[in-house]
């Protein structure tokens, strides 16, 4: 008996906090989305009532697409990026560069994102930025803050913020390719871009899919960027789905609506996650 | 000027008070109660200072001041601690527009019962009737109020041959001449594309009114005809390039105000206070203050209000009777209302505070960053302007918020200016009825 217990005993300092803070808020969000609350006046329970409303909230709606979009555009690109520096990094000689590379690319992800955001609000500002001031000397005049300009500087934050982690990723998944393989390719002949396209490529394919799978879920939930950038541009409330949620709840006050947002928010990522999961075990029948 | 006082007038104290001619010391309430301690949040610059006054006239009460953000970072805390019962402060700074959304969540206490409603003389009467929406319940002190005048840089007028516009039409000729002879290099002025109450008031200005209730059911009308005249006019200049979009309260805005690159901002009672401690030295004296341009010349003089604020005091409050004292003694207390005006640039609600010759001194700021002129007479003028009856709906957080996005789609072009306001009217308005309130678009 004692020893069947043991194991869970370890456990439990992870199954305590886990249970508490998120299985249980999870819970707690559920339970909140039921409800209609005017003020501080009683709740009342409405059923799915809050749910039928996010299902034709425009606001929600618009948040979802251009996330959508923007996703789209930016997980690809930074994808490729890191694919790149990856290769580049394995295809390195001295051990003492690649560590420093490696580690120089994943810098901008230790850094927290509020500081990141604040950081490039700032270079993104007109007057202050330094870029603005070379490009106005050059008599471009581009406003990175404007309505057409905001979703491109918001992509670049998060490309800057996330590439080293993803590069980080697919450079473990080609360190561990066992070198007899690239051995025998060399044996038969195989040029050095045959041994990218033909064993280096395949080999990181499921982390590359992992790595967007990450991605897919982080851009969903993109919010201390737009969140600070606030401060110093006009940025919709409904850019992403997460701002929306906070300002439904801490501006407007509407708690029980915002949890009914968040918990369709889970479903939706969660779907999302579903899908590329399938997506990898497909592929690894394929290959 | 001292006044003999007639012992008969004596008797009858509200009588005095109700003149603003006489700075008299109104009989503020005593507190008798144990020592306390109150939390207050505030963003006003300098309120420390009129705190420590407060203290020393009532030595029992203490008062932790904090800056919590201003507007909506504000508000957004309180509303949490409101919501979670606890964390909440005694005494907060509130802005007109947004009190019935405070009042209507349930977080305010009304102030009748400690005794404030007599105290309604001493206010100018629009505030009283922004504190005291349904006329009896008592939800705030007012603090001051933003009534517009025109803040413009005299040398640059100067330097250009421009005349202080009177009138709008002359505001759009005096536009189009700076552009012209500055060679685009210097804006006329500035349009705050990201503040409804801005574009609000300017309306108010012209007789635009937003919502109208009756009991429970309301009628809205963010898309009135003189909200589309004000959007419609500056849209025009905007897009000539005559007019910019800095928005209000960033750094870009700030530089090109320190660069000389706007001539003009129609500005509230409180934002010369805040010009001159944004600008410190530069461009010092060379501002000047003029009444708001009217849309017919010669006729009834009007203006109209931004923004402004009142002291609340929320239902969390363990020595409400004390927090009720100290809001109405910070705001209507004839050192509280001269600390205010000097520190914060407060523009008084309080009556008789707009003749305390601390707000008419040359060699105090803001009047010395305005080349010593008597601002306060200009604003005095602009405040007697506004129309008096102004209701804010409860779900003003909600259509503050969504103005922004109208007003940016119109500023970028993708709506036309009085069409936004159609948009920001539709958005509203079901926002409103998924809340359950019972409203009509007008």
């Amino acid at each position: 008996m004692r020893r069947r217990l043991t194991p869970y005993l370890f456990l439990l300092p992870f199954f305590i906090p886990f249970l508490v803070f998120y299985v249980a808020s999870i819970l707690y969000a559920v339970y909140l989305s039921l409800f209609v609350q005017h003020g501080l006046r009683p709740p009342i329970y409405v059923g799915i009532q809050n749910y039928l409303r996010v299902l034709s909230d425009a606001n929600f709606g618009s948040s979802l697409l251009t996330i959508l979009k923007f996703g789209v555009i930016q997980i690809p690109l930074m994808l490729l990026i890191a694919l790149l520096l990856a290769l580049y990094l394995d295809g390195l000689k001295s051990a003492g560069w690649r560590a420093f590379l490696s580690g120089s690319y994943f810098l901008p992800y230790a850094m927290p994102s509020v500081i990141g955001g604040l950081l490039w609000g700032y270079l993104y500002s007109k007057g202050i930025s330094p870029f603005d001031q070379v490009l106005s000397g050059l008599g471009l005049k581009l406003n990175f803050l404007g309505s057409r300009g905001l979703l491109w500087s918001l992509g670049n934050i998060i490309t800057w913020t996330w590439t080293g982690y993803n590069m980080v990723i697919l450079y473990a998944a080609l360190r561990s390719v066992p070198a007899e393989v690239y051995e025998a390719a060399r044996i038969d002949g195989a040029t050095s871009g045959q041994v990218v396209r033909y064993i280096k490529l395949p080999m990181v394919a499921p982390a590359l899919l992992l790595a967007a799978l990450f991605s897919v879920i982080g851009t969903l939930q993109i919010f201390a960027e737009p969140f600070v950038l606030q401060s110093l541009t006009y940025v919709p409330t409904d850019l992403t789905p997460n701002l929306y949620i906070y300002v439904t709840a801490f501006n407007y006050g509407n708690f029980n609506y915002a949890a009914a947002l968040a918990v369709s928010l889970s479903v939706i990522t969660f779907i999302f996650s579903l899908a590329m999961l399938w997506l990898q075990s497909w592929q690894r029948r394929r290959w | 000027m001292k006044i003999p006082l007639p012992a008969r007038l004596l008797a009858v104290p509200t009588l005095l008070l109700a003149s603003a001619a006489l700075a008299q010391t109104p009989a503020f309430p005593a507190y008798s109660g144990p020592p306390v301690t109150l939390t207050f949040w505030s963003w006003v610059p300098g309120i420390d200072k009129t705190v420590a006054a407060f203290e020393k006239v009532y030595p029992k009460i203490h008062i932790k001041w904090s800056n919590v953000g201003s507007g909506s970072a504000e508000y957004t805390k309180l509303l949490t601690a409101l919501k979670a019962g606890t964390g909440a402060p005694d005494v907060a700074q509130v802005e007109y527009d947004f009190l019935p959304d405070f009042i209507n969540y349930g977080g305010l206490v009304n102030l009748t019962k400690y005794g404030m409603s007599k105290y309604k003389s001493l206010f100018v009467p629009w505030t009283w009737g922004q504190v005291s929406p349904q006329g009896s319940a008592v939800y705030a002190i007012p603090q001051d109020t933003g009534p517009f005048a025109l803040n413009y840089r005299a040398d640059i007028f100067k330097k250009y041959g421009l005349a202080v516009p009177k009138t709008w039409a002359q505001f759009a000729a005096d536009a189009a001449k700076l552009k012209r002879e500055s060679g685009g290099k210097i804006y006329f002025s500035d349009f705050f594309s990201t503040y409804a109450p801005w574009v609000m008031g300017l309306a108010w200005a012209d007789g635009g009114r937003f919502w109208t209730h009756s009991g429970h059911t309301w009628t809205q009308s963010l898309n009135n005809a003189a909200a589309k005249r004000v959007m419609s006019f500056w849209g025009k200049l905007v897009k000539a390039g005559e007019v910019a979009t800095l928005p209000d309260f960033t750094s870009e805005l700030n530089s090109a105000l320190a660069k000389g690159q706007v001539a003009l901002l129609v500005q509230a009672a409180w934002g010369p206070g805040s010009l001159a401690s944004t600008l410190g030295s530069v461009s010092a004296g060379d501002w000047r203050a003029a009444p708001l341009p009217q849309w017919t010349a010669g006729g009834h003089f009007a203006s109209g209000n931004w923004g402004g604020s009142s002291d609340v005091v929320t239902i969390q409050s363990k020595h409400k009777q004390a927090a009720a004292i100290f809001a109405l003694w910070i705001n209507a207390a004839p050192t509280a209302v001269a600390l205010n005006w000097q520190n914060g640039g407060l523009f008084p609600a309080d009556r008789a505070g707009l003749s305390l010759p601390a707000l008419h001194d040359p060699h105090q700021n803001p009047s010395k960053f305005f080349g010593g002129q008597n601002i306060a007479q200009i604003y005095a003028q602009a405040s007697r302007g506004v129309p008096v009856n102004f209701v804010w709906a409860p779900w003003f957080l909600y259509a503050n918020n969504s103005f922004n996005r109208y007003a940016a789609a119109a500023v970028s072009g993708k709506m036309g200016w009085a069409a936004s306001l159609d948009a920001w009217q539709n958005d509203v308005l079901s926002y409103a009825k998924g809340q359950g309130y019972q409203v009509k678009g007008n």
